[in-house]
């Protein structure tokens, strides 16, 4: 069976994963799969993989729809370039089992799709499943602190007297005032923020409570900041990263802090 | 080199890259390259010899071609990361890009027995080992995984090249490279 030009994996695609980015990203998922599956004929799946695109017809069909469907500034292109690269990890994985060439094609290929597509999607679907759930069970301590925080805010007026002085966390007036909203985020600015979203996965990082975010910007906060979304223009971009600074994250090894 | 081999090489290495490796023949060199068969066979033993000879004369131009921009319009390891894809893109938009050597070999001798696949394969690690050791120097803490993550994305956009001139695909594998370069440098 032609792995890479089959139905089955084409089925496989389609369940995988709910947005577009997710589905062309599972393709690294489920080859690597596939390639650990028990008995497999090394030979025969080498042979299938070696073949060059021009039998990828299915598979290249599909992720051009999904280009499409996110956005894709060159949806044939991009289809094209996933299959070469998920192809060129298959091939790398055969020959050496244990360099992880598909989960480092899948970080090449997330980069590939952020770089075609507009800056409107999550990059928590970049990662693997248990990662987004570590970050949702995260994210759901986190609005659970909040709700406990906000019930005990409402009760207390010399508390809330004393939100209302924090001004260290409002962003420059100029910042929030003076922006152009709609205006498109560079390459540039989106590898900076992703770079950032990458680094502090890695971390404990503690946000600043939503409080004490002005409610102008608290969806920004809640969407960019908190939920890792990036930014929709450079507007929205300013006051992500304002509020980022103020995350305090700290990068060292749980075990390594257990031990201390 | 003596200029008869020399031109041997430059006019095997030219039709290779335009004709395919297989569907060149020895009798086109020879005719082309306005010599004999019997000179051919004097200075390369067989077709397979002067493939492995254009592959590895082709891979030393590359990089000396790529490491003398490197070095001459940069100076912080970390620009030369980032420069990497410009100077790759820069070489793949000009009008004589007829492809990556061992990328083609590799696509034509797929058998991993042929000495021709084997040295394209080496020459694809040498690829790889010269981003790492350039991630290294920047001080990326897994040189390794990035420099399999530029190779992955850079093999892939000359692929695409190759199948459609002017695709573009370098340019975005330009954006991606940066994407990813600029996410391994905060770790």
């Amino acid at each position: 069976m032609d792995i890479l030009n089959s139905t089955w994996l084409i089925k496989m695609l389609s369940k995988a994963d709910a947005t577009p980015q997710g589905r062309m990203l599972s393709l690294f998922d489920i080859l690597d799969d596939w390639l650990n599956a028990p008995q497999l004929n090394s030979a025969m799946t080498q042979q299938t993989l070696l073949s060059n695109n021009e039998g990828k017809t299915l598979l290249i069909a599909y992720l051009t729809e999904q280009a499409i469907a996110c956005g894709a500034a060159n949806p044939a292109i991009l289809a094209e370039h996933l299959v070469l690269i998920a192809r060129n990890a298959a091939q790398q994985s055969i020959h050496h089992p244990n360099c992880g060439s598909l989960a480092h094609g899948r970080k090449a290929a997330a980069a590939l799709i952020l770089a075609q597509t507009p800056i409107i999607w999550s990059p928590l679907s970049l990662l693997n499943k248990p990662r987004v759930y570590g970050i949702a069970a995260s994210l759901i301590i986190f609005l659970g602190t909040t709700i406990l925080l906000s019930q005990a805010f409402i009760h207390n007026h010399q508390h809330q007297l004393n939100i209302a002085k924090i001004t260290h966390l409002q962003p420059a007036k100029s910042m929030t005032a003076d922006y152009k909203p709609k205006t498109s985020l560079t390459a540039d600015d989106a590898a900076t923020i992703y770079a950032k979203y990458e680094q502090m996965r890695n971390g404990t990082c503690q946000f600043p409570e939503a409080l004490q975010i002005p409610d102008k910007d608290k969806a920004i906060y809640l969407d960019n900041v908190v939920g890792g979304k990036l930014p929709s223009d450079v507007g929205d971009l300013a006051i992500a990263k304002f509020y980022l600074e103020k995350v305090r994250c700290n990068y060292t090894p749980m075990l390594m802090a257990h031990s201390k | 080199m003596s200029p008869l081999r020399e031109k041997i090489l430059s006019t095997a290495s030219h039709l290779f890259q335009t004709q395919g490796i297989n569907s060149t023949g020895v009798d086109t060199i020879v005719a082309a390259a306005g010599t004999t068969k019997m000179t051919l066979y004097k200075y390369f033993r067989s077709k397979e010899n002067l493939i492995l000879e254009v592959l590895e004369e082709g891979h030393k131009d590359f990089q000396a071609w790529l490491s003398e921009k490197l070095n001459s319009n940069t100076s912080q390891p970390s620009e030369k990361l980032q420069k990497l894809f410009d100077f790759i893109e820069e070489w793949v938009t000009s009008p004589n890009f007829r492809g990556m050597g061992f990328i083609k070999a590799s696509a034509e001798f797929p058998s991993e027995d042929s000495p021709v696949h084997q040295l394209s394969s080496e020459q694809s690690r040498q690829f790889k080992q010269y981003i790492s050791s350039l991630a290294h120097e920047a001080h990326i803490q897994d040189a390794d995984g990035l420099a399999l993550q530029l190779s992955l994305l850079f093999e892939g956009a000359v692929q695409a090249e190759q199948m459609i001139r002017g695709s573009g695909a370098m340019t975005y594998a330009k954006k991606a490279a940066k994407i990813l370069i600029n996410g391994a440098a905060t770790h």
